[in-house]
């Protein structure tokens, strides 16, 4: 192509830092903040670790404790007070109930159905495949609102079930392990039903380990789409505290902010955004690859 | 085998489909055992009463802004990523951290940045106000612009925007946002779309006398570049159709229902003021959008492939 000149390369990459300025700017605040004082916090001052001056807790001098007991610094307070304000930690393991749940159900529905669409022979397997092919269409939180009035009509509004169900088919991880299965050779069926598997076994004794990459690469896709998830759970959860995932969590301390509460809010948002962050700089190509699923379609 | 995917798909896809169609045309509210019929007049209205109007404007402008920008950057920084030579995956990591971060909680952190009085945007934009050559650049007046009468030297004498407050800048506030958190993914798609481009083509054009980038650029990675763009389009279209995190978080569809997206105004008529059958109408509108845009796209992108 072009040949390569210095210059260019440096300009190129003043251009890219300023975006990454900009695309690290938000990460930067709340990380920062959720170190900070609220009297740093509100002028704006100290860096970006803040002093860690001790600080008084004035929650806990109203409860009556001594002084001595309630000297803390703003980290600590910060973490502390995300952790003991709003119960997060139920709202994160809420959301590994939740996020595994849903992925463990896609898989067991998805697989034989994948499997039976693409190797076996069947009377209505072309009109199947259709409708997976129409459903394809139909994003779930489009239709949330029916999906609401019939979980409330049975009664299962405000349950884990209501956070789980809808999600229980994935249409797109039928369709995934569908083409990938394709591309398994048939001998590899025809030995296994030789040696006397069952069909159901050989979904899960032969197909699931050559899909392994598949399937990680859809866990990834799944899990961070359901982590992250707030539009569904904001419409099931109305009132049950004990029910909440991390962003429903998040927005509820909002919520009751009354603007001194910016420290702890960060921290809770630090711990929320934090799992994924780091499992994604750990595994980046598989993160990419999960992510971008839908771009293999 | 495949029963147990028939019977959720049906149950979970399907019949919900039905179900708002049904409900459209009634006036239901939940708890109320029976239904009244109400036939088209939920359609009527929201065709005809200016809050809909708004919400109309409100989703098509935000789509309108979101898509061109998100695809643009995605592409120019593919672009110059692709080209570089040192750093690649130093630049791939941080633009793509936002999509992987919850949006809400990064939409909360943004209104804080955001905030007019202790935000550190409208803290920045208003210390560089006191430093005369960051002022200079900022007004444009290096290119001889009078500063007092453009938006920086303005906003200098009369304070920064609200943002999200305020309603000429609240969806353009939310759309920023979005377009921050879902360029990395359009640039990831690029990427992948630029490195199966093959080397030979460009080797071909130089000899043919293409040597310029920009002219390559048009001649070759452009057009190669097509299933792609067909695909990064519209998904970012579908994706932005369905706005709501930030929207409920940081303006409830506000100031003056200037940020009125669909999946809001689907939540607020229909899950807060139980009006079923309303919402269920803007469903079906909106169902409408969301399956002729995938069908578009999976129309265009099979002919881009039996093309090539």
């Amino acid at each position: 192509m072009n040949h390569y000149s210095p210059i260019k390369e440096i300009a190129k990459h003043a251009i890219l830092l300023v975006g990454a300025l900009i695309v690290i700017l938000p990460f930067y605040v709340m990380l920062s903040y959720s170190l900070k004082s609220p009297k740093e916090i509100e002028t704006n001052s100290g860096g970006f670790w803040g002093a860690q001056a001790p600080m008084v807790d004035e929650y806990c001098v109203k409860l009556g404790k001594p002084a001595g007991q309630c000297t803390t610094t703003p980290i600590v307070f910060n973490y502390q007070s995300a952790f003991k304000k709003a119960p997060l930690l139920r709202y994160l393991m809420n959301g590994v109930i939740v996020t595994f749940s849903i992925f463990i159900i896609q898989v067991i529905v998805s697989m034989p159905a994948a499997y039976a669409l693409s190797k076996l022979r069947w009377w209505g397997r072309e009109t199947v495949f259709n409708m997976v092919l129409f459903s394809l269409l139909i994003p779930v939180h489009a239709i949330a609102l029916p999906l609401y009035v019939m979980l409330s009509k049975i009664g299962l509004v405000n349950t884990y079930a209501a956070l789980i169900v809808p999600w229980t088919i994935s249409v797109f991880g039928i369709f995934l392990m569908r083409q990938f299965f394709k591309t398994v050779p048939d001998d590899l069926i025809d030995a296994a039903r030789m040696d006397g598997m069952s069909e159901y076994t050989i979904v899960w004794r032969v197909m699931l380990p050559t899909a392994i990459p598949a399937l990680i690469a859809f866990a990834i896709f799944s899990v961070v789409a359901h982590w992250n998830d707030y539009f569904w759970p904001k419409i099931v959860i109305t009132g049950n505290q004990n029910l909440f995932t991390p962003p429903l969590g998040l927005r509820e301390f909002r919520g009751g902010a009354d603007g001194s509460d910016w420290g702890p809010m960060m921290a809770t948002a630090t711990v929320i955004v934090i799992p994924l962050i780091v499992a994604f700089l750990l595994a980046q190509k598989k993160f990419v690859g999960g992510i971008t699923l839908t771009g293999m379609k | 085998m495949v029963s147990p995917a028939i019977v959720l798909m049906v149950i979970i896809l399907l019949i919900p489909v039905v179900v708002a169609l049904v409900f459209s045309f009634s006036s239901y509210s939940l708890g109320s055992n029976h239904i009244e019929w109400v036939g088209w007049d939920n359609y009527q209205r929201l065709f005809s009463r200016s809050t809909y109007q708004k919400m109309f404007s409100a989703t098509l402008a935000y789509v309108a802004i979101v898509v061109p920008f998100s695809v643009a950057l995605g592409l120019g920084a593919a672009l110059l990523i692709h080209s570089l030579r040192f750093a690649q995956d130093f630049y791939k990591t941080i633009y793509f951290l936002p999509v992987m971060a919850s949006l809400l909680a990064m939409a909360i952190v943004w209104e804080f940045a955001l905030h007019p009085t202790i935000g550190i945007i409208n803290d920045t934009l208003a210390y560089a106000c006191d430093k005369p050559w960051l002022y200079n650049i900022f007004t444009g007046s290096w290119y001889g612009t009078d500063p007092v009468t453009s938006w920086y030297g303005n906003s200098c004498e009369r304070g920064f925007p609200l943002w999200l407050g305020d309603k000429s800048y609240a969806l353009w506030t939310v759309a920023f946002i979005s377009i921050w958190q879902a360029f990395g993914f359009n640039m990831v798609l690029y990427l992948a779309g630029l490195s199966s481009v093959p080397r030979e083509l460009y080797h071909a054009s130089e000899m043919d006398g293409v040597s310029s980038a920009w002219s390559q650029f048009w001649l070759v990675t452009w057009p190669m570049l097509g299933p792609t763009t067909v695909f990064v389009v519209t998904i970012t279209m579908i994706r932005s159709f369905q706005v709501f995190d930030t929207v409920e978080a940081l303006t409830q569809g506000g100031p003056v229902k200037s940020t009125y997206v669909m999946m809001y105004a689907i939540y607020e008529k229909a899950i807060q003021q139980n009006l079923v059958g309303m919402g269920s109408a803007i469903t079906i509108v909106f169902l409408i959008f969301v399956m002729l845009l995938t069908l578009l796209q999976h129309l265009l992108v099979e002919r881009k492939v039996h093309y090539s």
